[in-house]
Formats: C-alpha cells, sequence, structure tokens
C-alpha cells in the first residue's frame, strides 16, 4: 500500500513535471513564433510605406501629364464639353427602325390548355383507371 | 480488569479503557494505568506534532497550487509583459512611433518617413579597398570612385559612404558582398511630390525635426511628443490645382522672362487654400542643394506694393461709405500735384470718369480722389478690417508683416488707394479680394483642411450689396476693361490687374516691375479667388514690348481658370445668355463724347 503511494505519487510528480516542461517549451517556441511575426508584420507595414512613397512618387502630377500630352489626344477640356446628367438627352427610339412587338401585357394570363386538366386528386402521367397507358 | 491492547494492524497504538479503568481499582493496575498515561501523553505529542506539520505543508501546496492555477488561467507569467501591454495604448506603436505622415485634402501623399539602410564601412576589415571602390562605383553610380578610395584606405574604423539609400541600392550593394560594409538604419523624411509642395510644406533637419512651413508649425503634433500628437495631418492643397498652378506659373515665367513669380488658389467660403506657389522653388528633400531666394516664399513672407489692385479696396470703400454712389465719379483729365508727387495715370482718359470707368480703365487719379474723398482716418480703419494692416495668421511660419507708411495722411492715404505706399503680401491681397466677392465676410486663410460650414473669425466687412456691385465691377474688368486677357470662357471669370513699380532703395525702379492679377471666379456666385504675380517680367513680341499685369500675368489666370475649373467641379456658363448678363450688369455712366452723336 504504502509502497504503491509513493510509485503512484512519483510518477503523477514525474507526469506533472515533464507535462510542465512540455508547456514551458510550447509557450517559448509560441512566443518566439509571435516574435517573428510580430518582425513580419512591422517589416511588412514598412514595405507598404516605402511602395506608397513609391507609388505617390511614380505618380506625380507633371509625370503623369507628361505621359499623357505623349500617349493621349486630349487636350484641355472645353465648356460645352462639360455637362450635367440632365442635359443628356433621353436616347429617341426611331418606331420604324426598331419595329420589335412589344407585349401589352402578359401572354401568360390568358393562357388556356387545349384540353382540359382531368378533374379530381392529381393522377401519376402514366396511370389511368382503365389501367393502360396514356 | 483493565487491558491494554495494541493492535499490531492499525499504525497507531489503540488504547482500549475498559470501564473498571474509571474506577480506582487495584495496585498491580496502577502501574498499567501509568504506563498507559505516559504512552498516551507522548503518542499524543507526536501526532500533535505532526498535526501541525501536516497542515503547515498543506497550506505551503496550497498556495503554491492556486499560484499555478491561477497562472495557468491568466496564461502570462511574466509581469513585465502584462505590464508593458497594459501601457501601450495603440497595437500599431511599432510603426507609427515615426513622425506622421502628411496629406493633401484627397489623401495624396506629400510627406512620409522611410527607413532607409545608410552604408558605411569599417576601412580596417576591408580587404582589398581598391577592388571594393571599383565595385561600389557600378552600384552607385553618383559616388566618385576615387573618394570612395580614400575613404576606404583611411585609417579610421568608421566611415560614411553613402546616407540614405533606396531598397534597390542596398540590394546591390548587399549582393556586391564586399567584407567590412554594413548598413544602418536612419529614418529619412521623405517628400514624394518633390518641389511641388515645398514652400506650404517646408522641410526637416536630419534629425527629423520641421525647420520651416507646415513641417515646423505642426512639428509637436507630427512628431507625436505633445499632447497634439496626431496620425496624419490632412492639408487644405489640392496636388492637382498646385501642380497647374506652378506648371503655368514656370511657363509664362519663362516666356515673360520674370524672375520670380507666385499664385496661389483659395477657396473663399472656407479661407482653404487650395494652391500656393512660390518660383523659384526647391525640393525639400535635398534643401541644402537650394540657396535662400529659392526657400524664399513669395506669397506669405514677400510684402509688395501690390499696384491697382488695391483700387478694388478703394472703390469697395468709396461705395460702401457712401461717400460715392455708383453713378458718381471724378474728374480725372489733370494729373493731382501734392507734396513734390504728381499723381498721373497710364492710360489717360483727360476727362471726368464714372466709379466703373474708374475701376475698369484703372484711374489713378480717380481712386486718389475717391480715397481722399473718404479721408485718411476711415481709409486705414477700412484696410485695418480687411487684415491688410497687421500680420495675417496661417499655419507657416514664413509669414511677412506688412510695411506701414510712417505717416498716414491725406498723401498717403491716395497713394494706397492705386497701391503704393503700403506693401502687403499676396496672401494678405488674396483673403481681402475673398471677403469683398463672398458678400463682405473676413475669413482667416488656412492651409488644413476645414469643413465647409465651420467658419473661423468671420467679420462682416462691407455689406453684401457692396459685395455684389464689386463682382459685377470686377467682371466689368474682365469683360471691357484692362483683364481681358483673363477671360476663361464660361466660367465668368472677374478680377483686377495691379503693375506697380518696385521700390529699390527707396525709390522706384522703372524697368523692374511687380504684374499682379488677382481674380474670383465664377462671378455670379464667386468660389474661388485666384492670385498671380510675376516679378519683373519683360515685354516680347507676342505682348507688343508691354509688360503691364494685363499682359503678362491676366493671361496666366486666364489659362488657369480654363484648367483648374473642371477639377473643382464648377459648372461653365453661358455667358452670354441673358440671365448671366443681367446677373453682371452694370450701369456704367459714361460721359464720353460718341462721335456717332452728330
Amino acid at each position: 500500500m504504502k509502497l504503491n503511494l509513493t510509485v503512484i505519487s512519483l510518477v503523477l510528480v514525474a507526469a506533472v513535471s515533464f507535462g510542465l516542461y512540455q508547456l514551458s517549451y510550447e509557450v517559448q517556441e509560441l512566443e518566439k513564433d509571435l516574435k517573428g511575426l510580430n518582425k513580419g508584420i512591422s517589416e511588412n507595414k514598412e514595405s507598404v510605406r516605402i511602395l506608397k512613397a513609391e507609388w505617390t512618387y511614380q505618380n506625380r502630377p507633371d509625370v503623369l501629364q507628361a505621359l499623357s500630352s505623349k500617349h493621349l489626344p486630349l487636350l484641355l477640356i472645353a465648356p460645352y464639353q462639360v455637362a450635367s446628367v440632365g442635359e443628356v438627352p433621353y436616347p429617341q427610339v426611331d418606331p420604324e427602325q426598331y419595329s420589335v412587338p412589344v407585349p401589352r401585357h402578359n401572354p401568360r394570363r390568358d393562357y388556356s390548355p387545349a384540353t382540359p386538366l382531368p378533374k379530381g386528386p392529381i393522377q401519376l402521367a402514366t396511370f389511368t383507371y382503365e389501367g393502360n397507358m396514356q | 480488569m483493565s487491558e491494554l491492547t495494541w493492535s499490531t494492524k492499525s499504525p497507531r497504538p489503540r488504547i482500549t479503557l475498559t470501564p473498571s479503568l474509571a474506577q480506582n481499582l487495584p495496585d498491580d493496575n496502577h502501574m498499567a494505568l501509568r504506563l498507559e498515561g505516559s504512552a498516551k501523553e507522548t503518542l499524543e505529542q507526536g501526532r500533535n506534532r505532526l498535526v501541525m506539520a501536516g497542515v503547515i505543508f498543506a497550506i505551503c501546496f496550497i498556495a503554491l497550487a492556486s499560484r499555478l492555477i491561477g497562472l495557468a488561467i491568466s496564461g502570462i507569467g511574466d509581469e513585465e509583459v502584462i505590464a508593458s501591454e497594459a501601457d501601450a495604448p495603440p497595437p500599431v506603436a511599432t510603426t507609427e512611433s515615426k513622425r506622421a505622415e502628411i496629406r493633401d485634402r484627397n489623401g495624396v501623399l506629400l510627406a512620409t518617413t522611410l527607413t532607409t539602410a545608410s552604408l558605411f564601412a569599417d576601412p580596417k576589415k576591408v580587404l582589398d579597398p581598391k577592388e571594393a571602390a571599383a565595385k561600389l562605383t557600378t552600384v552607385l553610380g553618383d559616388l566618385n570612385e576615387a573618394t570612395i578610395l580614400s575613404k576606404l584606405a583611411s585609417a579610421k574604423n568608421f566611415i560614411w559612404l553613402k546616407r540614405n539609400l533606396t531598397p534597390s541600392q542596398q540590394y546591390q550593394v548587399n549582393s556586391l558582398g564586399i567584407p567590412g560594409l554594413y548598413f544602418r538604419e536612419e529614418e529619412k523624411r521623405f517628400y514624394p511630390m518633390g518641389p511641388l509642395v515645398s514652400h506650404v510644406m517646408g522641410f526637416t533637419d536630419v534629425d527629423n525635426h520641421g525647420i520651416a512651413g507646415v513641417e515646423k508649425h505642426f512639428d509637436e503634433q507630427l512628431n507625436g511628443s505633445g499632447e497634439r500628437a496626431s496620425q496624419e495631418l490632412i492639408l487644405s492643397l489640392d496636388v492637382r490645382i498646385q501642380h497647374a498652378l506652378r506648371d503655368e506659373l514656370s511657363r509664362h515665367m519663362s516666356i515673360f522672362r520674370a524672375i520670380g513669380a507666385a499664385g496661389m488658389v483659395m477657396d473663399i467660403k472656407t479661407g482653404e487654400i487650395l494652391g500656393m506657389v512660390s518660383l523659384p522653388d526647391f525640393d525639400p528633400n535635398r534643401p541644402g542643394d537650394f540657396s535662400g531666394d529659392a526657400k524664399f516664399n513669395r506669397i506669405s513672407l514677400g510684402v509688395y506694393e501690390m499696384g491697382s489692385t488695391f483700387k478694388t479696396f478703394t472703390t469697395a470703400m468709396g461705395l460702401d461709405t457712401g461717400t460715392v454712389g455708383l453713378n458718381g465719379g471724378y474728374d480725372a483729365t489733370e494729373p493731382i500735384r501734392k507734396g513734390g508727387f504728381r499723381i498721373r495715370d497710364d492710360h489717360p482718359k483727360k476727362r471726368w470718369l464714372s466709379v466703373p470707368e474708374i475701376y475698369m480703365y484703372s484711374s489713378n487719379i480717380g481712386a486718389a480722389k475717391m480715397a481722399d474723398e473718404v479721408g485718411p482716418k476711415r481709409h486705414k480703419a477700412f484696410l485695418a478690417k480687411l487684415g491688410l494692416l497687421e500680420k495675417p495668421s496661417l499655419e507657416i511660419p514664413e509669414i511677412g508683416a506688412p510695411i506701414l507708411p510712417p505717416r498716414w495722411n491725406s498723401l498717403e492715404t491716395m497713394t494706397i488707394s492705386f497701391g503704393h505706399g503700403l506693401s502687403v503680401s499676396p496672401l494678405q491681397l488674396s483673403t481681402g479680394i475673398a471677403a469683398i466677392v463672398n458678400g463682405g465676410n473676413y475669413i482667416k486663410p488656412t492651409v488644413v483642411r476645414r469643413d465647409s460650414e465651420k467658419r473661423t473669425a468671420v467679420r462682416q466687412v462691407i455689406s453684401a450689396k457692396t459685395s455684389d456691385i464689386m463682382r459685377r465691377l470686377m467682371r466689368l474688368v474682365v469683360e471691357k476693361g484692362t483683364g481681358g486677357k483673363a477671360a476663361a470662357p464660361g466660367y465668368l471669370v472677374g478680377g483686377k490687374t495691379g503693375t506697380a513699380e518696385k521700390a529699390v532703395g527707396g525709390r522706384y525702379k522703372r524697368d523692374a516691375l511687380i504684374a499682379s492679377f488677382v481674380s474670383a471666379f465664377p462671378m455670379n456666385d464667386p468660389r474661388y479667388v485666384v492670385f498671380a504675380m510675376l516679378d519683373e517680367p519683360k515685354g516680347n513680341a507676342q505682348t507688343h514690348g508691354f509688360r503691364s499685369a494685363g499682359w503678362t500675368a491676366a493671361p496666366i489666370v486666364g489659362r488657369l481658370i480654363s484648367r483648374i475649373g473642371p477639377i473643382l467641379s464648377i459648372q461653365p456658363l453661358d455667358e452670354e445668355s441673358e440671365a448671366i448678363q443681367k446677373a453682371m450688369f452694370i450701369p456704367i455712366n459714361s460721359r464720353e463724347k460718341k462721335l456717332a452723336s452728330f
């Protein structure tokens, strides 16, 4: 009994300390990971900063102006080129050119099948009371 | 009979007392009782000690266990980490400890802080200086091979080779694999727009402390040191307008071979400055390479006698105080002689001129008489209300104070009426004009973005009615008067020319002019004030040798407004339409004798 207790407690101590050390190492590992991730984040942020600065530098108005005057046939906007949405005329459709029939109302509304539906509960298409195929 | 039994199986002796023990019974039992008593005492003592020790140990273990459980639940064993995490407020503290960014009103980056690598060498550890120098010059083209060699051959153990490399340069130097070269990370303020926003922006010193422009004014805020630390600073500038302004100014500066130019665009309702350019300018990335003249802000620091643009204030004053009506006028036949001065007109009409004519033809005689009638005292008070007599407030340190005449009597009032004798900065002039055309409210200028509703320091300077007449008069100048070249079709530009001789050493230099044009648009409901100025323009064949403002400064404004109108989403108007003509109508009441009358 006494021996048993000692053995059990020793095993317990060993197991707990092993678990504790394992936990501690795991935590250390995780903290290392965290530090690495944080470093990566700050490095990425720094890169983003540099790239943003680079992007702004490449998009300087004088550079854009030089490029647009070289590649685009654009001139100064004349006053007549500016209009509000209200001033844009509604597209006029020529009735002769586009004589697509427009349905007056929903054609399905007046639809009635050629043969009237059988009365009573719904029946399977293959089933008749006479016992043969329809 | 009593029994004392040792129960062998039991770990401790058990004393069984029979009832006879309680009674005093025969002598042989007495021995047994004594023995029993001492055994009991010893055993009791031992047991008590054991229990005490057990309790102490139990307390210790419970304390340890509870601590363990507590730690296991909170998950952190390091008090230092807890403390530092509780103290640091934002999670982005690592990167945001840098000097804050500056952006324009649309969020375009104007200034940022980058971590750059600086290259230094430990010459003692460089194995082959010659080869190293040759290799380095292939990557860093702007370095001289001989100087690198002399640096690498020196006996020091630390020497800077190049500060603030670009990331690609750092990569290239790294891939050269020269031993003895190292990098050190440094912070560098970077201005992606270069010289475009130089004067407003200012620049910083090597330690990233602002020493000019908004960098200085908001230094504490940008550095994140004071209570007002901010993540970023948003200016009222618009990079697109700033560029258009700079482009037009520099083009016209070279066309008219001027020694300098300046211009600004300002929102008259909020006082926000959308563009502010002073040429020549500098690159804030390397301010050391530019002269003091390039760093001089002609808009806010320079004070000039602005010339005829002051007639706007004179006319507004005359009309607002009621000394002259719109139908009134003055005789401008003869030049005025006063106190050894002779006031004459540049384009003499030699007849009676009505108020609109005086303004339209820019008559010095008429303006002088108009101001003289108001009187020096009221004149001074009126200009003070417009903020022309005191140092204006703006969020940059480079602000010039106006130069007032030593005395302000009738003669000074006469000369100041057409813009001589009082030097103000273009910033003050534009703010004053904004107050004249926006309905008479003086609004403090700013370079920081403002909410359009929030106005600061509004004071009524002139009545709304006078303001309306002034708008029509300014439009008249562009339509029929001296500022015809400032017309931008569709944008209903109105303005006033100003040509002043530069005062150098107490005398006016006839060949050195300041040509300026101040305007507002669209005149039926003004939104923006545009100012342009050329320092010492020279006439050319296109202007028939003229160098007055109507020929040199006005075209800048005309071109500029057609460029920035669409950016500012101003709806172009049909200037010939009846409604606009009616809104801009002003009776001229000329008494000019027409040949057609007979």
